[in-house]
């Protein structure tokens, strides 16, 4: 209804206030209302204003006196148990918003983490910039996806590979084909540490092909697609691995 | 803007709920809806107010400014009792008060505003990539090949990422003296630690494609 969010303090201009009084009484009237019939609960207000010496009350004289002395018929710890004031309710309302916050937060910060576990399946480099905090939870976030997909391919394997689609088989295919001539001319010139590195380095960069938008029967697989690790190609990951023997 | 997650406001016939659970959790929300709207209506107009509910199952929840029991007196006796300065004091200091803590709950719901348009944000990011990039997509959509081909991808990352930590961590020994002490956590954390907000503690935002071609710089 309204167009402008109102502050939450005293309304200084008088006019205004009044008016704000006017409209917003009526309305809470309302709600305490609905509140009682739809849940078919006794209520009652009362509000003392400088605008009337009478104070305004819902429902009636009779109703507010009947809720009353339901009430003062309480003993005392009833009575007191859910009263609050302005102070305590407000003090509620702010933990209650807190602890939303941090939940937001928390979530938040874990949809990011993500993110960047996603770019650094593809960009090493991303992970340079972060700090322990950072790849502490970023460690955290890739074991449970490990684990989720290590679930996921127990489950499949049981239920039979029957799941792969045809672009799968060209995958496994094209590995070879890719793979195999790189590491032959390269095996007998670099130790076996490095080797491990470039067959990293391999797997990121056929990784990093098939992520490129290629169709779905991987038609593009021809005579571009031979590995050069450390090669330009755009790939900036390369520097994360970087051999001296291989500049 | 429509929200598809819920079916938004519907009419309700203003009748007793028939269903219990219902009722129930009206009751809740509604009170409390109505006990914030008693609470506006007290600080904007500072006007007196008191609000007296029983719920479904006979216990009383109240409000009152100041308290519930002035008002219930004041109604009673019917005479505006003579006030005198002491009374004004404390009346003044309640006030401020209260505004105080209106200011700090404002405050609090726009961070919340703020953190919720971000998480909006951030999951629009994750659609749009999900859309590129297959290997974004939720596990259980995967084939069984992809999910090895990822599996061996995200075992690499881990990798990567103890390496770099082991990176982080041997470059703060180097720099210092071989004992383990006080002076090496302190390297660490440069800054003092943000408890309230972890996203201040990280640096992970400056390298975040947002996808709107914010930091370009990886990627």
């Amino acid at each position: 209804m309204t167009r402008k969010k109102v502050k939450l303090a005293y309304i200084p201009n008088d006019s205004a206030r009044k008016a704000t009084f006017k409209k917003r009484k009526k309305g809470l009237m309302k709600k305490v209302s609905e509140l009682s019939t739809l849940c078919g609960i006794e209520a009652c207000a009362i509000i003392f204003s400088p605008y009337d010496a009478q104070p305004e009350i819902w429902p009636s004289p009779m109703g507010v006196q009947r809720v009353l002395s339901q009430f003062k018929k309480m003993p005392e710890m009833e009575q007191s148990k859910k009263m609050v004031n302005q102070d305590s309710f407000l003090r509620q309302r702010i933990a209650k918003a807190n602890e939303q916050l941090k939940r937001q937060r928390k979530d938040n910060r874990e949809k990011e983490i993500t993110q960047v576990m996603f770019q650094g399946l593809t960009a090493g480099k991303v992970l340079q910039g972060l700090n322990m905090l950072d790849l502490n939870d970023l460690g955290w976030i890739v074991d449970q996806n490990l684990k989720e997909i290590s679930k996921r391919i127990v489950m499949l394997s049981k239920g039979g590979g029957s799941s792969s689609s045809a672009t799968t088989v060209q995958y496994s295919s094209s590995q070879e084909e890719t793979t195999a001539p790189v590491s032959a001319s390269q095996g007998e010139k670099c130790s076996g540490f490095e080797q491990m590195g470039m067959e990293a380095m391999q797997k990121q960069q056929w990784f990093v092909d098939l992520m490129n938008p290629q169709d779905n029967n991987m038609g593009g697989f021809g005579g571009e697609e031979v590995m050069f690790p450390f090669g330009d190609g755009g790939s900036t990951h390369s520097s994360l691995w970087s051999n001296p023997f291989y500049p | 803007m429509e929200k598809k997650s819920s079916m938004g406001r519907q009419k309700i016939p203003m009748s007793k709920i028939p269903k219990k659970n219902r009722l129930q959790v009206t009751f809740s929300k509604r009170r409390a809806g109505v006990f914030k709207k008693a609470s506006e209506l007290s600080t904007l107009c500072g006007v007196d107010i008191a609000l007296i509910v029983f719920s479904p199952a006979n216990k009383a929840f109240s409000f009152g400014h100041p308290n519930v029991d002035s008002i219930i007196d004041r109604f009673l006796v019917r005479n505006p009792p003579p006030e005198p300065c002491t009374h004004r004091l404390v009346e003044a200091h309640r006030n401020a008060n209260i505004r105080e803590l209106n200011m700090k709950l404002t405050q609090v719901l726009q961070q919340l505003e703020i953190e919720k348009k971000h998480g909006e944000v951030l999951s629009e990011i994750r659609k749009a990539s999900r859309a590129q990039r297959w290997w974004e997509a939720p596990v259980n959509e995967l084939g069984l090949h992809e999910l090895q081909q990822l599996k061996v991808a995200m075992e690499e990352l881990k990798k990567t990422v103890e390496k770099q930590a082991n990176k982080i961590l041997m470059g703060s020994f180097e720099t210092q003296s071989p004992s383990l002490g006080e002076n090496n956590i302190n390297r660490l954390e440069s800054k003092p630690v943000d408890e309230v907000n972890p996203a201040a503690n990280s640096n992970v935002l400056p390298f975040y494609n947002w996808g709107y071609g914010h930091c370009q710089e990886l990627l």
